[in-house]
This record gives C-alpha cells, sequence and structure tokens, in this order.
C-alpha cells in the first residue's frame, strides 16, 4: 500500500518539476485561513506583489544567471504540526531560496530548527524572543513586536486620554503571554494601572462575561493589545453592547480594518491604534491601491512592511551575487541602511535587546480613528511619539 | 457595580448563550436519540445557517423573519438529503455513521472557505441599541436572541408533544422495534429527524451571526459545547438538552464573571466528568438499553 | 494475512504452524530490507519526513486499535500522545535524562496513568465512554495551557534534544526513520502476538458482546483496563518520539482533532483486523500532501475520499480485495 502511493508521489513530482530551466522557488507558510488569515493573506499578497515586480521586470538578474520566480504558498493554519510539514515540504520538495513566514510564535518554534539547519532565511511576524535568538541567524522579523512600540506609544495615549484605570484581555497563548508583560509595564511606567487582567482562549467570540468582569473593576479604558483582528471587533463591540463609554486602545498589529467591519464605525469612533507605518506617505497609499485593485477588500498593514523585507533579501542576493550561499546573502542584507519601501527608510536594529540586527524597523505612527478611518495622529520612532 | 448589578448582568449574560447552547444541542441529542449518530458535522450546519441568514439578510435585504424561515428550509432539505444520501447506507455502525460525518464536517467547512474565504463577515442587528435597567446594561440584540430561541425551543416542543410525525419521533427514539410494530415508517422519520435537528442548529447560527459575525469557522465552537451540554443534560433526552444548555450558559457566565475564563473552562469540564463518574447518563438521561 | 507458499508437501498441524511463523520470519525480513532501502529512495527528505510521520502515526493507530479491540474507543487517545511526549521532554530538559530512557519512562509513565484513570472510567460503556475520554483530552489541553511553570504554557518547549543512543543521534530525518521503523515493528508483532495470544481471545469475545464474555466468567473490567494501560502506553511513547524528532511540543501538538484523525485511520483502514489500522495511517496521513496541488480543494477531496471509502467500502480499505474478488465473481 505505502509503496504504491509512494510510487504514485514519484512521478507527480516528476510531472511537477518539469518547468523552465532557470526558475527559483520562494516559499511562504502562513495561516491563510482560520485567526490569523487576515495577516496570512496580506503577507501572500506581499510576496506576489513583490514576486510580479521582478518577474514583469523580466526576472531576478544575480550575476549572470536571471530567475523566474515561481510561489509555493502552504497554510500553516497558526498550528505548529501543520507548519512543520509545510516546511519540509518548502525546503526539500520545492528547495525555496526563503520562506515567507510564519506567523505565531509556536509554528516559528516548531520549524525553525529546521530552517537553520538547512540555512533557510524566514521572515516572520512572530513576537517570540525565539525568532531574534543568537542560535537562529537566518530568522528575520518584518513586524515590530510589541515590546519595542509599547512604551513611548503608550505613554503618549495615557498622556492624551488621562488613562487611570486600563482593562484588558489576552490570548492565551506565547503572543499573548510576552504581550501582556511588555503592555503592563509601560502602562505601570506612564502612571496607569492596568492591573485589570484575563485571558481567553483562542477561537472565543463571547467576551461579554469577561468584560462584565472588567468592566466591574472600574475601568475607563479598555486596551484591544495584539487579539487576533477578528477578535478586537468582537471586542470593541461587544464592550460597546456593555455600555462602556471609556476610551479603547490598540496596541498591537494592524487590526483596524476588521474591527471597523466587526464593530462598525460607531463603535470604533476614537480608537486610538497603533499604525504598522505613517499611512499618509503617497507610497504607503499606492501600495494600498495596488493591493486592493489586485485582490479587493481590504488591505492589512502588514503586507508593505513584508513586501519591504522581501525586496531586501532580493536585493542581498544581488548584491551576493548568489541565490544559494544564504551567509553571503545575510552579510549583504545586513550592509542595506535606510532601504526605500513603500512604508517608509527600513533598517536593521535589535542589537541592544537581543544581541542581533535581525529586526526591520520601520518608523511607526498612532492614529485616531474618526469617520470610520484611522487619521495619523502622531508619528513615532524607538524614544518617543509626538 | 454593586454585587447584585453584576449578578443580574451574568444572569442575562447566560441566558442568551445558555439558549444558544440549547439550540444546538436539541438537534444534537435529537439524531442521538433516534438515529444512534454522533453528528460531527452540527457544528457546520450551524455555520451554514449563518452564512444563509448573511446572504437572505444582509445582502438581499429580507425582513429577518423570512431569513429564518428560508434558512430552516434550506438547511432542513439539505440535511434530509445528506442523511438520505450519505448516512442512511452507513447508519448500521455507531463508528462508521460518525465518522462519516466527520468527512461531512471537513468537506462543509472547507466548502464555506473556498466560497466565502476566510475572513470574517460582519452581520447588521436585527434590533440595535441598548436597555438600561439602573446600572444594568443590555443589547437589544441580545434580548432579541433569547426571545426569538426561545420561541423556536417553545415550537418545537408543541411539534414533539401535538404533532403525528413528533410522536412518531419520540416512539422511534424510545424503541425502534416497538415503534416498527406499531407501524412507524422508521424510514421516513430518520431523515425528518436530521433535517429537523440541523435546522435548529442553522437557527442558532442565524440568530447569532449578527451578534457574533460570520465565517466558515463559526461552528467549532457551537459544536464542541453542543457535546458538553448533551453529556451534561443526559444523550438523547430533550429536556436534559434544555436544561444542560442553560446551566452551561449560566455556569460559563457566571463562571467567567467571577472567577476569570480559565478558571471557568476549568470548572466546567471537572463538573462535566464528575456528573459523567456519578451519573453517566447525565441530568435528565435514561438508562441505556 | 497473506500465505506464502513454501512448496511443503501435506503439512501436519504442527507443521502448519511451523510455517506460518517461517512465514512470518520471511515477511519481517523482508520489511526490514524494504525499510532499511527505503530512505536511500526516497526522492528528497520531505518524503522521509512524511514516511516518518506514518510510520509514528501507524504506532498511535495500533495502539487505538488495542484498546478498541475490547470495545471501548478512545476519544482522548491523543492526550496519552501529548502526555508521553511531555513527560519525556519535561525529563530530559529539566532533569538531563536521556532521551531514549525518558522515552521509555514517559511510555511507562503515561501507561500507568492510564491504568489508574481506567480503574475509573472504564465503567462507563459504548458512547459514555467515549465521551468522558474526549472531556479527559480536553482537560488535558487546559492543564498544559496553563500549568506553565511545569510545561511553559503555550509557548510549549523548543530545544528537545534528538533520541540519542550509545552516540548514534537519531535527529536526522534519515535515522530517525529507522528508529521509528523498529518501534514500530516492535508494536506491529506485540499487537500480533497480543491478538494470538488467551488475551487477544478474551479481547475478541468481549468486543463481539460483552454480556456474553461476562456471564462465561471473563473478568471483563481487568482485560479492558489492561488494554486500556498498553495501547495509551504505546500511546504516551509515541508521543514522546514526536517530542525528540519535532524537537519542540506546544498543547497544540496533540489536540482533540488528532484523537479524531486517529479513530478516522482506524475506520477507513478497517477495524476487524490489527493490520486496518495500518493501512489507514499508511494511507490517510501522507493523503493531505498528495491533494496539495488542489489548493482550496484538498480538504474537500480528503474528506470526500474518507465519505467514499465508508461508503463503498465498510469494512475499511482492508476489505478492497475481498470486494474485487466479490464483484468480479458477480460477473
Amino acid at each position: 500500500m505505502k509503496k504504491t502511493l509512494l510510487c504514485l508521489t514519484v512521478s507527480a513530482l516528476a510531472l511537477g518539476t518539469a518547468a523552465g530551466a532557470e526558475t527559483m522557488t520562494v516559499g511562504l507558510v502562513a495561516p491563510l485561513s482560520g485567526g490569523g488569515a487576515a495577516w496570512g493573506t496580506a503577507m501572500k499578497g506581499a510576496l506576489e506583489l513583490a514576486v510580479e515586480d521582478i518577474n514583469n521586470a523580466g526576472g531576478l538578474k544575480v550575476g549572470d544567471t536571471t530567475y523566474d520566480i515561481r510561489i509555493a504558498a502552504y497554510d500553516s493554519h497558526y498550528n505548529p504540526n501543520d507548519a512543520v510539514t509545510a516546511v519540509n515540504r518548502l525546503v526539500f520538495e520545492d528547495e525555496a531560496t526563503f520562506i515567507v513566514g510564519p506567523l505565531g510564535s509556536a509554528p516559528l518554534a516548531a520549524l525553525v530548527p529546521t530552517t537553520t539547519e538547512n540555512k533557510k532565511i524566514t521572515i516572520t511576524g512572530g513576537f517570540t524572543p525565539i525568532a531574534m535568538a543568537e542560535e537562529h541567524p537566518y530568522s528575520f522579523r518584518a513586524v515590530l513586536p510589541t515590546q519595542i512600540y509599547a512604551n513611548p506609544q503608550i505613554s503618549y495615549v495615557v498622556t492624551e486620554l488621562g488613562a487611570q484605570k486600563v482593562g484588558s484581555l489576552f490570548p492565551n497563548d506565547e503572543t499573548g503571554q510576552t504581550m501582556s508583560n511588555d503592555i503592563a509595564s509601560a502602562y505601570q511606567n506612564a502612571g496607569a494601572d492596568a492591573s485589570a487582567v484575563d485571558y481567553y482562549e483562542r477561537g472565543r467570540v463571547d467576551f461579554v462575561p469577561l468584560l462584565t468582569r472588567l468592566l466591574a473593576q472600574g475601568i475607563d479604558t479598555f486596551e484591544l493589545d495584539g487579539s487576533p483582528p477578528q477578535t478586537a471587533g468582537l471586542l470593541v463591540r461587544q464592550l460597546r453592547e456593555l455600555g462602556f463609554t471609556g476610551n479603547i486602545v490598540r496596541t498591537g498589529g494592524d487590526a483596524t480594518d476588521d474591527i471597523l467591519a466587526v464593530a462598525g464605525a460607531e463603535a470604533s469612533e476614537g480608537l486610538y491604534v497603533h499604525m504598522e507605518y505613517d499611512g499618509s506617505l503617497p507610497s504607503a497609499q499606492a501600495y494600498q491601491t495596488r493591493y486592493i485593485d489586485a485582490y479587493g477588500g481590504t488591505m492589512n498593514a502588514f503586507s508593505p512592511l513584508f513586501y519591504t523585507t522581501i525586496n531586501m533579501i532580493f536585493e542581498g542576493m544581488k548584491a551576493a551575487g548568489t541565490i544559494d550561499d544564504t551567509d553571503a546573502i545575510i552579510a549583504e542584507m545586513g550592509k542595506l541602511s535606510d532601504f526605500d519601501g513603500p512604508a517608509g527608510k527600513a533598517n536593521w536594529m535589535g542589537q541592544e535587546i537581543w544581541g542581533t540586527m535581525r529586526q526591520q524597523y520601520i518608523p511607526y505612527a498612532i492614529g485616531k480613528v474618526s469617520g470610520g478611518k484611522p487619521e495619523v495622529i502622531a508619528t513615532c520612532d524607538l524614544e518617543k511619539c509626538e | 457595580m454593586d454585587l447584585l448589578t453584576l449578578l443580574v448582568q451574568s444572569g442575562v449574560n447566560g441566558l442568551v448563550i445558555g439558549t444558544m447552547y440549547a439550540l444546538m444541542a436539541i438537534g444534537f441529542t435529537l439524531v442521538f436519540g433516534i438515529m444512534r449518530v454522533v453528528n460531527f458535522a452540527h457544528g457546520e450546519f450551524y455555520m451554514i445557517g449563518s452564512f444563509v441568514a448573511f446572504i437572505t439578510y444582509a445582502q438581499w435585504h429580507l425582513p429577518f423573519a423570512m431569513t429564518l424561515l428560508i434558512t430552516i428550509a434550506v438547511v432542513g432539505i439539505a440535511g434530509a438529503l445528506i442523511e438520505w444520501l450519505l448516512i442512511r447506507p452507513l447508519r448500521a455502525d455507531e463508528l462508521t455513521g460518525m465518522i462519516a460525518t466527520l468527512g461531512i464536517s471537513v468537506v462543509l467547512q472547507n466548502s464555506a472557505l473556498m466560497y466565502f474565504g476566510a475572513s470574517p463577515r460582519p452581520m447588521p442587528d436585527v434590533v440595535s441599541g441598548l436597555v438600561r435597567f439602573g446600572p444594568v446594561v443590555f443589547s437589544w440584540s441580545r434580548i432579541f436572541v433569547i426571545v426569538a430561541a426561545a420561541l423556536v425551543i417553545g415550537a418545537f416542543w408543541l411539534f414533539m408533544q401535538k404533532s403525528r410525525t413528533g410522536r412518531a419521533m419520540r416512539a422511534v427514539a424510545q424503541d425502534r422495534e416497538a415503534a416498527l410494530i406499531q407501524g412507524i415508517d422508521v424510514e421516513r422519520i430518520f431523515p425528518f429527524a436530521f433535517g429537523m435537528s440541523v435546522a435548529l442548529a442553522a437557527v442558532a447560527g442565524a440568530l447569532m451571526a449578527p451578534v457574533f459575525s460570520v465565517s466558515p469557522f463559526v461552528g467549532i465552537t457551537p459544536m464542541l459545547k453542543a457535546f458538553i451540554v448533551v453529556i451534561l443534560g443526559g444523550l438523547g433526552s430533550i429536556p436534559g438538552a434544555v436544561l444542560g444548555g442553560l446551566l452551561l450558559g449560566m455556569i460559563e457566565s457566571f463562571g467567567a464573571t467571577l472567577f476569570g475564563a480559565l478558571v471557568a473552562d476549568m470548572l466546567q469540564l471537572a463538573l462535566v466528568i464528575a456528573i459523567l463518574l456519578v451519573r453517566p447518563t447525565g441530568l435528565m438521561g435514561r438508562k441505556e438499553a | 494475512m497473506n500465505t506464502v507458499d513454501t512448496h511443503m508437501t501435506q503439512p501436519t498441524a504442527a507443521s502448519a504452524s511451523q510455517r506460518g511463523f517461517w512465514t512470518r520470519i520471511v515477511l519481517v525480513t523482508l520489511a526490514c530490507a524494504v525499510a532499511y532501502a527505503t530512505p536511500g529512495l526516497l526522492p528528497n527528505l520531505f518524503y522521509v519526513h512524511i514516511a516518518n510521520l506514518t510510520l509514528v502515526s501507524g504506532i498511535f493507530a495500533l495502539s487505538l486499535w488495542i484498546i478498541y479491540c475490547v470495545g471501548q474507543l478512545s476519544l482522548g487517545h491523543a492526550a496519552f500522545a501529548g502526555l508521553g511526549a511531555y513527560a519525556s521532554a519535561l525529563l530530559s530538559l529539566r532533569l538531563g535524562v536521556p532521551p531514549f530512557v525518558s522515552l521509555l519512562i514517559a511510555g511507562i509513565g503515561t501507561a500507568t496513568v492510564a491504568a489508574l484513570l481506567g480503574a475509573v472510567i472504564l465503567r462507563l460503556r459504548g458512547v459514555y465512554f467515549v465521551l468522558v475520554t474526549f472531556l479527559f483530552g480536553q482537560m488535558f489541553t487546559l492543564m498544559v495551557l496553563n500549568w506553565q511553570s511545569l510545561t511553559n504554557g503555550a509557548n510549549g518547549l523548543i530545544s528537545i534534544p534528538p533520541i540519542t543512543i550509545l552516540g548514534l543521534s537519531f535527529g536526522p530525518r534519515p535515522v530517525f526513520f529507522y528508529f521509528a521503523f523498529v518501534v514500530f515493528l516492535l508494536v506491529l508483532l506485540f499487537t500480533w502476538a497480543l491478538s494470538r495470544s488467551t488475551f487477544g481471545r478474551a479481547f475478541d469475545s468481549i468486543e463481539q458482546n460483552i454480556d456474553l464474555a461476562e456471564s462465561c466468567g471473563i473478568d471483563t473490567s481487568k482485560y479492558q483496563i489492561i488494554a486500556f494501560t498498553i495501547g495509551s502506553g504505546i500511546a504516551g511513547v509515541g508521543g514522546a518520539m514526536i517530542a525528540h524528532y519535532i524537537r519542540y511540543i506546544s498543547p497544540d501538538t496533540f489536540t482533540f482533532h488528532n484523537s479524531v484523525a486517529y479513530i478516522t485511520m482506524l475506520v477507513v483502514g478497517g477495524r476487524s483486523l490489527f493490520w486496518g489500522a495500518v493501512v489507514g495511517a499508511a494511507f490517510l496521513t501522507p493523503l493531505p500532501e498528495f491533494l496539495r496541488d488542489f489548493a482550496g480543494l484538498q480538504h474537500i477531496i480528503y474528506g470526500a475520499i474518507m465519505i467514499l471509502v465508508l461508503r463503498l467500502l465498510p469494512g475499511g480499505l482492508i476489505s478492497l480485495p475481498a470486494t474485487l474478488r466479490r464483484i468480479g465473481g458477480g460477473k
């Protein structure tokens, strides 16, 4: 039985790889369905647009060879088992040169031994410090973790709102547990009390009992933190349904469109949100228009960030004159600075925090939702927002 | 917020999820009682119900009552067809039937995913605004769920008590052989019961759609909850499903409000395991033959 | 089972069983030879990875079959795999126990937990047992998630060392393949021997009719506890193997969905004989990978295949030859 199956695979494989001569594969493993799908599809869009740019320009010219780029994209379902299988397939079967993803800390922790061993660059959105650890030199991160922006952003918001008692609900997983520490200490530093905290299991939709519990503790501000986009929308909606009139703040990955879609413009009015970059930049708006023309609907702000990192890898390949020597490529990538991307200038950071320089940094901003749209009210750097 | 306010608020919250769980569990337990099939696809019919409501209410702007009727008709007929086509041939064995429903669940969920995409779709409220009784606040949309669900459960109960088909279904659930001897056409009862069971789940989905928005994955949690409710109330017992649903809703609501989410979850499971061990047939179940 | 014609003349009863014995030796040797060549023959390491997962799935499915054949169906089997995985990972990470030893301890530990639990919950029959094992699985996930000081919560355990025996590391995929194959073969032979022993005969009569078995003086609950203990213990070993192979585990590694997947293997493969479990695992574990090219349709086809197998082959895939013969004969 097993043997027949294997024979079948071998023949399927022979058919599958009979493509053009100079083709290079780039892999993607991200949640394309379920809770994190808003982020995963944004990553996939970023990769497709970046590849489209290159293929339309005649391919990626590295040394004397020009490569046509092919994408192999797999759904991680936000689950470590599926992410490991997908990454094995990308590394050994598709022979991907690098991998966009994974999102989420558990999938990253599960697959990083494989990618490190096989010298594959990954671009993650997972907030775990494992992503930046010295022993995983090929793991890059496109998105700023809460840890970096919690302090400047929260101190601005607390002053602005005069927040005193802050309530928050976190997903009960690695991401949530990491964020809750960062956010609680940032509020403490800003002089607010953020002790009204609870955790929920991913996939939960009814938060009314938990919110009732927090409201009973007399909170004046609610922190949405990094809850998945749809969940954040439900939280805003259910808070308002419980008659909460205080301020709502989002110190976490971009979810504004989903929040607006689920909770409605009225409930979201006055929401303070973290913006991954200054959305008023013309280049950012152009990217967004292009994305929406291509895919319809809305665009999650992770997309231009990943687009930028992907292009930095292509740049590194060109400079190193190789697509296989990962060490040479990352050395060249490390030399890039003030790299122009749609979201602004990108640089590497992280030396003082993790002892490595593989965190992409693009200046971010704070937005305030008014009339169903986030308006930039402050732009930020690593120190402060103003 | 004083304690009394908190208790009232929690009570109403519990009632909302409780009635939803009850609606889910009634159908689940009905199919088990009559057909001896554990329907793992039950949650997917909840999901389909919420999509039918989304299309008819949010896109076609039909009145919500009409939406509910269409949901019941569409999902009921689809359920009967599925029973006739896929489950009937496999019913001889409890386990095979159960696995078949699992396959159905995978197919339905992923078809929805392909057709509608993964991102959740918000749906406008049927009734909006807040009700205030002093410090206690409810949203009309949730009160609406309680009332509508109670009406559906009431109608279902009347049907089971008064109608010929309803009585026939109860007879089959009690003793299939005896029902056969009585001249009840069991083969006709099965697709009907299955269709009705999944239509109830679909109604739950349609009612909750404006509250929790709509996506291909909305059925998973209600399915697991229905599972727990049915254990709590007793497999195959319809009053048990109603009681178990309300009880679980209350435990969740009060547990989470008073002690936090994790304690509430643990408490729930510990309680249900304890009940199973002390009284395996649940609160209102009959002893199995 | 397959029999190989060995050109013996007029076998007596004794020599027949002798012949059966030699047939099995030949089969096992053949399997070993095929297995020995397998990693080298597979086109790349991805296939080896899938082969490894398939072998471990086979172990899970067989262990579930042992429980199934005393008439009980566990919907919490993944929890025991998880228990073994966490036990072995923690022993090797926190206490520095060598991974192979920790694997054995994990197996024994899981079996002990199963024995204690079984003594309480095996009073329940049929669907009630299914439900209580489901709840146990949920409880396990919640516990792992929330006992953070021990399990590191949702973060999971990272950097779990690979299995090493006498300096040979079973970390690389092709090497792990041999380890997984040996364990799989041992479990397979053990299951076969079990189904042939007095135990097996008692198991059989319990599965067919528990009340009759009881009235024949068979202590059914004793046999059920034994089967539950053995099956869960083996699942614990399988879980520990995964932990040391992937080198990372989290509460998401072994969930309700895994439990369901093992049952599906059993049913799709065929429940009547132990190797149905093996066929089911070998069929279903790589199946999603074959369907990857269908992108969105992948899972739909998977579900449809599941239903089709049940619909057309109620006895599972192992009944395929007989069904084909019947159709052929009917013509």
